[in-house]
């Protein structure tokens, strides 16, 4: 098609954060320079249109033609939402990959979401984020009774189960809240993003696996009217310049965490592993959480179900093919 | 004007200069309208020692018996922004948005009248219109999608919420109907003054 | 010059020559936003320009609003009005008039003195500037009147110490940018803490340099009682209060107990049982402060949400962008796109208060501020010194106006002017002492976070 683009793009994420907001950017430039500036996407900074907790509703209304978010933030209006952008004890991200594009994933996200007038497509894909900032150890389930913490999501619902106090303070107030002892703890992003807002100076311990989203999914999400009104060609360089920055995402996001690790712990954080039996009980809520949404949401039910059904072929895979973990 | 709208008319405010309410004539409408829009802000005027107890009674949960209630921390700006947006349209009624006066003073009270005609047709009508017109289906969204908060332990049924939205600028429209009608009962020539 | 800027400039010029018809200004600026919407869509018609705006992009203003509504960090306003307007009733700032300035009365300038101590007093226990200028104003100038003090002196220093409020933290303007500019309020507030203080400082030295030089300027009251120890102790017993409140809000804050959210619901609670405590709360005097909050609350939130749409639009015409281009091409270095900014902010300041210039212009220059690599705290603090002078400089200030509104009928208008000069050139130079020592500033915001 030689029908000229022009939309607008607001991102959840400041293109100053590593590997989590400079992924779109790039995406659009692609855009732009393979169609001789025919596909321009207006990119705007988080906020600076609306509030990134509405950057799905206003592509659903057609306020905005696209945006580039979490769509776990949906949660309030779409729960199964969550299941597409970060699952506690979820798939790891190469398996989220596979289930996305080989098995249902891609499917029923279009599927839930274009009820919704929205056409989602996979654009940016990272490893687990860090377990959090805590400045209380964690030895048992006893500590985390108790515990004033800043999680958001699903993650934050099992935590509350298990008696923390959680708030969800916008981004911004989280670095004084944890310093000032406001909250206790606090989760954000990879460790190359929270060594970039500082949390290692105001919180003593970093916990570690990110048990909460083992994979962290980004997509870009465009109004389903504007999509349907492009050719298929232009649907088509959209998704494989997507599919080619999902592997860049994934490269990038893997590259430099061990460094950033590093640099904290030179600045004198302490990392930590949450211990087993932790984990282990953990787990269990999360499978309570998630089947009380499952009853309460059907379009959550299948996709949960989807999921798991993937994920039990998939270990069959997983235990015989790789090496174990702790070899 | 109403006699208790006098006795709390704010002494610490600059002097009303200008067009003031005494000098527009009421007319049936806007009498109406200005009875609705004062008893609808002044009970929501209580909103604010409400929603300070509330931030106190977090406090002490949060501080003394070490629990925090996210339902609370929602409730604070649930109520905050009921507050704000009520209260648009109570300070339409006692004209107390913030202009700039250097010019105004001089003009005639016909020409003061004249340029708030037009402001009210061109400037505040089409913007809270065009704002009312989109808020109304933002609210149905929200009820049709069942929107609750995204906070583990938010409040639920967000629709109520976000109908202040709706509900004050609608009570600003008619507010500012309002006193277009005595805008134009002035301008008309109407005699009538109305102390009361 | 593409059109989308011709449209840019053309809305700018539009607000600023619609305010001066004396419509309300917050809906002027949303007024201007949809008029300009409906420009941009002919413009993509006729024009064949790709502006790309219409009606459903300018009704994101309502998401906008949405996120207003559902900000924890601007609940602290209405709490901070209500805080103001029960002190304001509580009849501590009448208890501390009475009892300061009796500490002082033997001194040349020694009213004046008290009245910036009060002043700050009140600056730091609440932030409402009309309250604390009207209040100045009934208390103090007849007392300085009658002691045959230069009325220039005696207004000048009652309408600039009574600014003090919207600087020193708490402060709703404090709050108001931090919540434009997604920074904590905590922080803000500690890095204004310094500058506020230091303005205090220099207004009492130049009252106590004027005094000594000339002393007819403002003279001791002769019928000033010694200072004896009943009289250290009334004062002493009436700056309690206050630094009671003080404690409870600024301290709380700074101390980590409270957010700055909870900490405005705990000074109004405070503020409320202080009235009672002083036998001035009833029924009454309680509806007048809720609707005295509602007033004010409603104004401000009336600007916010006529300037969320109004910067909406003025993005889609590319207005961001244009603002930031004009300021990095300025050929004067990094410092120099500083004192640009700060004195626009200060012309503007002529005409415009806080509260338009805080929505406007300052989202419009902040990226540019940290693009240039500086403190983001110090240049927002600097602004906001900056800012503080609007409410002094005519024709629109509204210090004058308050002082104006409750002054004896002898202050005329030519008095105020003059009266405030020196003060405008006090703050001026303080903010020259912040621009050079921006330890002032960011010293003690990182001395909170050191202690880990
Ligand atoms: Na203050
Ligand atoms: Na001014």
């Amino acid at each position: 098609g030689a029908e000229k683009i022009r939309w607008k793009m607001q991102a959840a994420y400041g293109s100053n954060l590593p590997a989590l907001g400079d992924t779109i950017p790039g995406v659009l430039d692609d855009l732009r320079e393979v169609t001789d500036n025919r596909i321009i996407i207006k990119h705007f900074e988080p906020n600076k249109l609306v509030p990134t907790l509405n950057i799905t509703d206003a592509v659903r209304t057609g306020k905005l033609e696209a945006g580039y978010t979490w769509i776990g933030y949906d949660q309030g209006k779409i729960p199964s939402s969550t299941l597409f952008s970060a699952v506690p004890f979820g798939m790891e991200p190469w398996e989220y990959m596979a289930w996305w594009y080989d098995g249902d994933g891609q499917k029923l996200a279009e599927e839930i979401y274009e009820k919704n007038n929205v056409h989602p497509v996979l654009c940016g894909l990272t490893g687990p984020e860090t377990g959090g900032w805590f400045n209380k150890e964690i030895n048992s389930l006893d500590d985390i009774d108790g515990l004033k913490i800043r999680y958001a999501g699903i993650g934050g619902r099992i935590l509350q189960e298990l008696g923390a106090s959680v708030t969800v303070l916008p981004g911004g107030e989280i670095f004084q809240a944890l310093e000032k002892g406001a909250i206790d703890a606090s989760e954000f992003s990879l460790p190359t993003v929270d060594e970039k807002l500082g949390f290692y100076e105001v919180a003593k311990y970093n916990y570690f696996p990110g048990w909460h989203q083992p994979f962290a999914a980004f997509h870009l999400i465009v109004n389903k009217d504007k999509w349907d009104a492009i050719s298929d060609a232009d649907k088509k360089l959209i998704n494989l310049t997507c599919q080619a920055s999902v592997t860049r995402n994934l490269a990038s996001a893997e590259a430099y965490q061990g460094k950033a690790i590093e640099f904290m712990k030179s600045k004198g954080a302490e990392t930590r592993k949450l211990p087993d039996p932790v984990l282990h009980e953990l787990e269990d809520v999360t499978e309570k959480v998630l089947k009380q949404e499952a009853d309460k949401d059907a379009d959550f039910a299948r996709v949960l179900k989807s999921q798991k059904a993937f994920q039990a072929q998939y270990q069959e895979w997983q235990d015989l093919g790789y090496l174990p973990r702790d070899f | 004007m109403n006699a208790s709208i006098e006795a709390t008319a704010p002494e610490l405010e600059p002097a009303p200069q200008g067009l003031s309410g005494e000098v527009l004539p009421h007319t049936p409408i806007s009498r109406v309208l200005d009875g609705l829009i004062r008893h609808i802000g002044e009970f929501s005027a209580w909103l604010w020692p409400v929603l300070m107890l509330v931030i106190i009674v977090n406090v002490v949960s949060r501080y003394v018996f070490s629990q925090g209630f996210i339902e609370l921390e929602e409730l604070q700006w649930h109520i905050y922004s009921a507050g704000f947006l009520i209260a648009l349209s109570y300070a339409l009624l006692r004209d107390n948005h913030v202009r700039v006066d250097l010019f105004r003073e001089r003009f005639s009270f016909r020409t003061q009248a004249w340029i708030e005609l037009g402001g009210m047709l061109l400037l505040l009508g089409p913007f809270i219109g065009l704002l009312l017109y989109y808020s109304v289906p933002y609210v149905i969204d929200s009820w049709h999608m069942n929107e609750a908060s995204s906070a583990p332990g938010g409040l639920s049924h967000r629709w109520i919420i976000k109908s202040a939205l709706p509900l004050g600028l609608g009570l600003v429209l008619l507010a500012a109907f309002s006193r277009f009608t005595r805008l134009v009962a002035f301008l008309a020539g109407s005699e009538v003054r109305h102390a009361d | 010059m593409p059109i989308n800027e011709m449209l840019a400039i053309g809305m700018f010029a539009s607000f600023i020559l619609l305010i001066f018809t004396g419509f309300p200004i917050a809906w002027a600026l949303g007024g201007v936003a949809i008029a300009f919407t409906g420009l941009a869509m002919l413009s993509d018609n006729y024009l064949d320009t790709f502006i790309a705006i219409d009606w459903s992009y300018t009704s994101l203003a309502i998401d906008r609003i949405w996120g207003t509504m559902s900000s924890w960090v601007l609940v602290a306003i209405p709490m901070f009005v209500f805080m103001g307007q029960m002190l304001d009733r509580s009849g501590m700032a009448e208890k501390l008039m009475l009892n300061v300035s009796r500490l002082f009365g033997r001194l040349n300038g020694g009213t004046a003195i008290a009245v910036v101590i009060i002043g700050l007093l009140l600056a730091a226990s609440t932030g409402i500037v009309g309250a604390s200028v009207a209040l100045l104003t009934l208390l103090a100038v007849p007392v300085m009147l009658k002691r045959e003090y230069q009325p220039e002196l005696a207004v000048g220093t009652v309408c600039a110490v009574g600014t003090l409020g919207i600087l020193m933290p708490p402060s709703i303007m404090l709050v108001m940018m931090a919540d434009q500019l997604a920074m904590s309020v905590g922080d803000l507030f500690m890095g204004a803490v310094f500058p506020s203080a230091l303005l205090g400082v220099v207004f009492v030295l130049y009252i106590v340099i004027r005094g000594w030089m000339r002393p007819d300027v403002a003279p001791a009251g002769n019928d000033a009682e010694p200072v004896n120890f009943g009289i250290i102790l009334d004062a002493l017993k009436s700056i309690l209060p206050p630094a009671f409140l003080i404690l409870a809000v600024l301290g709380s804050i700074f101390a980590g107990i409270a957010t700055p959210t909870e900490a405005s619901g705990v000074g109004a609670f405070g503020a409320t049982l202080l009235a009672l405590a002083n036998k001035r709360l009833n029924r009454q005097v309680m509806r007048e402060v809720c609707r005295e909050t509602s007033q004010t609350t409603a104004f401000i939130f009336a600007l916010l949400i006529g300037a969320t749409a109004f910067s909406l639009v003025l993005r889609g015409l590319g207005g961001d962008e244009m603002i930031a281009d004009a300021l990095h091409g300025l050929p004067f270095g990094p410092h120099g796109v500083v004192i640009c900014i700060l004195l626009l902010t200060f012309l503007l300041g002529f005409v415009l208060d806080w509260i338009e210039i805080t929505l406007i212009i300052l989202p419009l220059v902040a990226p540019v501020i940290h693009t240039l690599g500086f403190d983001i705290v110090w240049f927002t603090v600097l602004f906001a010194v900056c800012l503080q002078t609007s409410f002094l400089t005519p024709p629109v200030g509204f210090s004058l106006f308050y002082c104006k509104g409750v002054a004896p009928p002898s202050i005329g208008v030519k008095t105020l002017y003059k009266g405030v000069t020196p003060f405008i050139l006090l703050q001026a130079s303080v903010l020259a002492i912040i621009f050079l020592w921006p330890d002032l500033v960011t010293w003690l915001p990182a001395q909170a976070y050191s202690g880990q």
